[in-house]
């Protein structure tokens, strides 16, 4: 526990040293003041919106934004050791291959979840203070859900990570990933619904298999469930279990994602040649 | 040194190692008993790295090895408590410090952090450990790497190369700090290119071709082969070929000794020749 400790320690000062991590908070720091900001213009107010407005708009950047960042780091983490002649000697070391993985996986996780409570604080407390009205559940719910994706997919770059030969080839691997669940999944499925007459089972299948429509449509029962913004697959979720039953099936089918990549690629990493 | 009870610190038993049909390992054994200093010696893919990623449990094999009676394969991490390893190039973050990478290690291996200051100091890096190690010399580096390989006090050692990158001032300071290392009575593998140097340092020689041993003598038995020798002059006639000609007329290969009579060529000829050990020129 010690070596995971350790390892996870080094992560986070590596991301801390290398400035990713304060970029990152800062892009989602600006993020929110410029959305809340931008919304309230438009509604030909003056100041800063709401929470409520503002995390609406924040979702679909969030759903963009945090992925992609996350299977990236995920990807580099152990390709990069590989590439750089690392990996042989901190396997050296007296630290099982699990504990590695696991260290990894959380420094990475703790760091963007660093970066990210950051930027999302420092834009919160200025929305707080400016704003006419606050309605804080809803931002720390979206904050909540993002960090929850940010872990699953850290795992899911991990594991690409594993798999890889090299950094190049992971982040191949990932941005596949994320392009397939961030913009091409919606695209697919409606093509396999009209193609397929893929039913109300089939389509909650589809959606459980993405993590990132997982959280979207979570998000969006739980901040503001109109049928329009939800979607086919969301509107079936809340008709067949309403906003609790859908509520808990997504969040165990979050956490099973969160869990999943990780066994995986500690079962694979474990046989693998370094 | 502390090995338990009738336990080799390294045993290593018919370890053969395919990497796809390439056979880098094949069936190698050897016992390193406690305190000893064993030198591996072969040209590069001769498989001493391999032997050494064996050893540690960081790649699969076939056969066993043992580290102070702890199979590597099944108790990999206790194995691995008992030895520092220095791998042939420092495996380091240019951006992080002396001080940074021990502090890292001991969290590693368990080790009291109070022993990274010392360590610098034995390694003589105290000035530099919050120098970017990237910033700092090669020489420095590998002193670096000894000092991360000494952490937790291990009674084994393995040493990869240890001096192969380095210049030759450097690596007789490199030599030096070994034979300390050597008082404390810790049992090292140090593979290395470089003859010139071993002599009075290391107990035995391993010598690695293509991944069979051919040559396992200690250091002394050595010596004792300079005597009662008779030199022959080949006058041009490449070795390989004269030592074929003695074969086709019956004189085998106990009774031929190649090159001049000191270690080093002696060793240096054992490398140079093909074939199993018991081809090997004596």
């Amino acid at each position: 526990m010690n070596a995971v400790i350790a390892i996870a320690r080094k992560e986070v000062r590596d991301a801390v040293a290398g400035r990713w991590l304060i970029l990152y908070a800062a892009v989602f720091a600006v993020l929110a003041l410029g959305l809340s900001y931008l919304g309230q213009r438009n509604l030909g107010g003056l100041g800063f919106e709401n929470f409520s407005r503002t995390t609406a708009s924040l979702l679909n950047l969030c759903l963009l934004l945090a992925p992609l960042v996350a299977l990236s780091l995920g990807a580099g983490s152990i390709a990069a050791e590989r590439d750089r002649g690392h990996l042989t000697y901190l396997l050296s070391q007296p630290i099982s291959r699990l504990e590695l993985l696991l260290g990894k996986f959380a420094g990475l996780v703790a760091a963007t979840s660093i970066a990210t409570i950051a930027g999302f604080g420092a834009g919160g407390a200025v929305i707080a203070i400016f704003a006419s009205s606050i309605d804080a559940s809803t931002y720390v719910l979206l904050l909540v859900l993002v960090l929850a994706l940010t872990s699953v997919m850290t795992g899911i770059g991990l594991l690409a990570s594993v798999v890889s030969a090299s950094r190049v080839q992971a982040l191949g691997i990932v941005m596949l990933v994320w392009f397939f669940a961030v913009l091409f999944f919606d695209l697919l499925l409606i093509g396999l619904v009209s193609e397929a007459s893929l039913g109300g089972g089939g389509l909650l299948a589809a959606l459980l298999l993405n993590p990132v429509e997982i959280v979207r449509v979570l998000a969006i029962i739980n901040l503001e469930p109109d049928l329009e913004v939800l979607g086919p697959f969301g509107s079936y979720l809340l008709e067949t279990l309403g906003t609790t039953g859908a509520t808990v099936l997504l969040s165990a089918a979050l956490a099973a994602w969160a869990v999943a990549p990780i066994a995986v690629a500690a079962r694979l990493f474990a046989r693998r040649e370094v | 040194m502390v090995f338990g009870t009738g336990h080799a610190p390294v045993v290593v038993s018919d370890v053969t190692k395919r990497y796809g049909r390439l056979e880098a390992l094949a069936g190698i054994s050897f016992t390193i008993e406690p305190g000893q200093i064993v030198a591996l010696l072969g040209p590069n893919g001769s498989g001493k790295t391999t032997t050494f990623k064996c050893i540690l449990g960081v790649t699969g094999f076939d056969g066993s090895i043992e580290i102070a009676g702890r199979p590597v394969k099944t108790q990999g991490k206790d194995a691995r408590r008992l030895v520092g390893y220095l791998p042939q190039t420092p495996a380091f973050d240019p951006g992080d410090t002396p001080i940074g990478v021990l502090q890292f290690l001991a969290d590693l291996k368990g080790a009291d952090r109070r022993r990274v200051d010392l360590l610098l100091e034995r390694v003589n890096l105290t000035d530099e450990r919050l120098m970017k190690v990237g910033e700092i010399s090669g020489g420095m580096r590998q002193r670096l790497a000894l000092a991360a390989a000494l952490l937790s006090d291990p009674p084994v050692l393995l040493l990869d190369e240890p001096t192969a990158s380095l210049d030759t001032e450097t690596r007789k300071q490199f030599r030096k700090l070994l034979a300390e290392v050597r008082q404390e009575g810790k049992t090292i593998l140090l593979s290395t290119h470089f003859i010139e140097g071993l002599q009075g340092l290391a107990d035995r020689f391993i010598v690695l071709e293509q991944g069979r041993m051919v040559l396992d003598m200690a250091a002394d038995e050595l010596e004792k082969k300079k005597g009662n020798r008779v030199v022959v002059d080949l006058n041009g006639t490449a070795p390989s070929a004269f030592l074929s000609a003695l074969r086709d007329i019956g004189v085998g290969p106990e009774r031929i000794a190649v090159g001049e009579a000191n270690l080093e060529d002696l060793l240096a000829s054992a490398l140079d020749f093909p074939g199993g050990s018991e081809e090997t020129p004596r």
